[in-house]
């Protein structure tokens, strides 16, 4: 059965994309045209968002999370500034969250599951800020990491929906980029536009509104530079949908380095903790709260052994 | 400042950078639940660095350069991650202990607690007075630790001792040692002072030039120039080891001249004009009498004796001594003579001192010798270590180049002021002939300002001790001549 096949094998559970592709068996699905993209060289301002959270303790009654949020700006092909907003401390116990307006079945999957508490502070944290930027500026491109797709832990009113009607009233542009995707036919699909020289994208609408709901604008898939790099997911809500301006825009404004904007890596930067920061977090809550550290173990390293697994 | 770890007799103290505290201080470690003390003292210091911690400043740094930074930080955790990035790392060496007596001890057997010890930096004045370091005769230094508390040294601990000052050039040796003569002095020692550089005359002027206090006990003695011996005031034995060891007589040449001394002697006509005239008609071989007569001819010339003996009969030191009982510095001024002349009047001194310290004649003196290596000959060295501490030479060897200094001289050493040393090489001659441990060593001297030295031994009751030493009051000459002057 495996005799003859390609394989690219998967290491620590990370995504590795084939550098050349996965050959002729994926033309099958390459039906869709390629656009190619021309750089615009006018003034638009670049917005880059990114954040993160964390689990930094946890109690009898509930956990102890931070969250921490990039926006970066550029204009022209040069990054004008960048603001570091947090870490920000969140509590959630069965106390803190009786007042909050989610959603009873959400607020027990939040409590018993760290992943979506950590999932809900982050989409919530970050439309709050696509929400002030979709509104404060205008004729402006802001771009997301990930899909432009609903999530369950949207406040009504400070959706991604609410966000990409703002970009349509100030006359923006919001675009999320996917640095990879769980659908692995998008893989296969982007082939041809690896073969292509410069920046190109081709509408894969179709493909994703068959298998994802929620998502939102146009759905492509995107090379933004020369040569062999990344293809990447980017979903786009435009004004009048020209999607080849703000993509234009979009290259004439920001620097786009291995095919992935300047703005969103800076962004993801500084968002993320390091475990300096880590460290400090504990240290300013040990210090301000009046809290009591208890003794803990690792169970896996206790069950397993100091062998690392 | 919390302890972290242990290994041998060296400390790893986490500080942050509100912890004052440098590389030459003292801490006390005070461990509550055992009501112990011990006394360390850090002698290196770097950041508190983990793999993390670099990476995490590399990328706020490079993320600062690409655009300019606004923050947001309602909870101030950005202070806190620099406080970490400053956070230092001491290494200490355990020096001694307290027990609970309040007595200093060597039980360093223990390890203190690092959750209830307590850990302070050491004032000098507390140190001093743990190690009841007093005197009668205090020299005051300069200032010493991170509070600049005014140190103090005692003549006491130098009397009869061995010192040595050694330091790279313009790091302040000679302004140390220039310190210790002119105080020396004011306590009412004798000094001798062997200058190479006719800088230690200074110590009889006051800054604008105007006689100081101690101009009337300092005396700079030049050949021609206040130093002029008799060759009966020398003796047999001085003049025949400076034939020997300054000027390398032969062994028959040098009986051919004690037979010609001891006739001139019997005359009554020891001079050096009766010498060359006697050596030209004495009877001898032609090359005794050739060897004899450049002797002369070098001793003619070098105008360290009295030509005829008929002047005011010559240099005593006894009489000088006698006469400054309040205190002398007998400053040789070496630095216009050539190196011949230079190992002459060396060698007459060291003999003749000798000399009248067997006969009690003068009080012990203290030696000062700049670079010693340049006119004191290798048997020398042994001899003023070892003999002449017995008769009341006290040696203090002052150079800038310490591999001319042997092992067996720094191994019966008292006392060493080391001041800043850059070069490895220098740095592994010291470090391993030292009363103080290599690493200390090593990493303090290396970084010492000028002017600032590392006090070892007796002086510092063999705590090892940072001081910067203070400005002179007195002229300091001595600066190294300039073509381009700023």
């Amino acid at each position: 059965m495996l005799k003859g096949k390609k394989f690219s094998f998967i290491k620590n559970d990370k995504t590795f994309v084939p550098l050349d592709g996965w050959g002729s068996k994926s033309t099958p699905y390459c039906t869709a045209t390629i656009t190619t993209i021309q750089p615009i060289k006018e003034d638009t301002m670049i917005y880059a968002i990114d954040s993160s959270s964390i689990q930094v303790a946890e109690t009898e009654e509930g956990s102890l999370y931070a969250v921490k949020s990039g926006i970066t700006m550029a204009i022209n092909g040069c990054e004008l500034m960048h603001f570091k907003i947090g870490p920000v401390l969140f509590y959630l116990s069965e106390e803190t969250i009786r007042y909050s307006t989610l959603d009873h079945r959400l607020t027990k999957f939040v409590l018993f599951d760290n992943d979506l508490a950590k999932r809900l502070i982050r989409i919530r944290v970050e439309r709050a800020i696509q929400m002030e930027l979709s509104r404060q500026f205008s004729k402006s491109i802001i771009l997301i990491d990930g899909s432009l797709k609903s999530s369950i832990f949207e406040s009504k009113n400070q959706s991604i929906k609410n966000v990409a009607e703002n970009c349509s009233l100030y006359r923006n542009s919001i675009i999320g980029i996917s640095k990879a995707s769980k659908l692995k036919v998008l893989d296969r699909v982007s082939l041809p536009l690896t073969k292509i020289q410069g920046p190109a994208y081709m509408d894969i609408d179709l493909i994703i509104q068959s298998l994802v709901r929620n998502t939102i604008g146009n759905n492509l898939m995107v090379k933004l530079g020369n040569n062999s790099i990344p293809v990447l997911r980017a979903d786009i809500v435009t004004t009048h949908g020209d999607k080849d301006e703000s993509l234009g825009k979009l290259l004439g404004n920001d620097s786009i380095i291995q095919g992935y904007p300047e703005t969103l890596r800076l962004a993801h930067h500084i968002s993320t903790f390091t475990s300096t920061e880590t460290s400090c977090l504990i240290g300013h809550v040990l210090s301000n709260y009046d809290v009591t550290e208890i003794a803990s173990e690792d169970i896996r390293k206790t069950l397993l052994g100091s062998i690392p697994v | 400042m919390k302890m972290l770890s242990k290994k041998d007799n060296e400390l790893l103290m986490l500080a942050m950078k509100t912890d004052t505290a440098s590389k030459g201080d003292y801490l006390l470690i005070e461990d509550e639940k055992v009501k112990k003390k011990m006394i360390a003292q850090i002698y290196d210091e770097e950041y508190l660095s983990s793999q993390s911690l670099i990476e995490d400043i590399v990328k706020d740094e490079v993320v600062t350069a690409s655009s300019t930074e606004n923050l947001h930080d309602p909870l101030n955790i950005g202070i806190l991650s620099r406080m970490l990035r400053d956070a230092r790392m001491f290494r200490a060496k355990i020096r001694a202990a307290i027990d609970l007596s309040d007595k200093l001890s060597s039980d360093v057997t223990w390890i203190p607690s690092r959750v209830y010890s307590k850990v302070r930096r050491l004032k000098i004045s507390e140190l001093d007075s743990l190690l009841g370091r007093t005197g009668v005769f205090p020299i005051p230094l300069g200032k010493a630790g991170v509070d600049n508390e005014e140190l103090e040294i005692y003549a006491e601990d130098l009397d009869g001792k061995l010192n040595i000052i050694t330091g790279r050039k313009e790091s302040g040796n000679s302004h140390l040692s220039k310190k210790l003569v002119k105080t020396l002095v004011q306590h009412g020692a004798c000094v001798i002072v062997f200058d190479l550089n006719n800088e230690y005359r200074g110590i009889g002027c006051k800054q604008d030039g105007s006689p100081s206090s101690l101009a009337d006990q300092t005396i700079v003695l030049e050949p021609g120039n206040g130093l002029t011996f008799t060759l009966g005031y020398c003796g047999k034995a001085a003049i025949s080891n400076m034939l020997k060891n300054a000027l390398d007589m032969p062994a028959a040449s040098l009986r051919e001249f004690f037979r010609i001394w001891d006739w001139l002697e019997n005359k009554q006509t020891l001079d050096i004009e009766a010498l060359g005239n006697a050596i030209n008609t004495w009877n001898i071989n032609e090359l005794v009498r050739d060897a004899l007569i450049s002797r002369h001819h070098v001793i003619q010339a070098s105008r360290i004796f009295d030509d005829n003996g008929k002047g005011d009969g010559g240099f005593r030191f006894e009489n000088l001594i006698a006469k400054k009982c309040g205190g002398l510095a007998m400053i040789f001024n070496l630095g216009r003579v050539t190196p011949v002349v230079r190992r002459m009047i060396v060698e007459l001194v060291l003999s003749k001192l000798v000399d009248l310290l067997e006969k009690m004649l003068i009080p012990p003196v203290f030696l000062f010798a700049e670079e010693a290596h340049l006119y004191v000959r290798d048997t020398y060295w042994e001899d003023i270590i070892t003999r002449m501490r017995h008769f009341g030479i006290y040696a203090t060897f002052v150079t800038n180049q310490p591999d001319a200094i042997s092992d067996g001289i720094y191994r019966q050493v008292d006392n060493i002021f080391l001041f800043n040393f850059t070069n490895d090489i220098d740095l592994d001659k010291i470090s391993k002939v030292s009363l103080a441990d290599n690493d200390t060593i090593r990493s303090i001297v290396r970084t010492l300002p000028q002017r600032h030295c590392l006090s070892i031994g007796r002086i510092v009751c063999d705590l090892p001790i940072v001081i910067k030493i203070a400005a002179l009051e007195v002229l300091t000459l001595g600066e190294t001549k300039k073509f381009f002057i700023k």
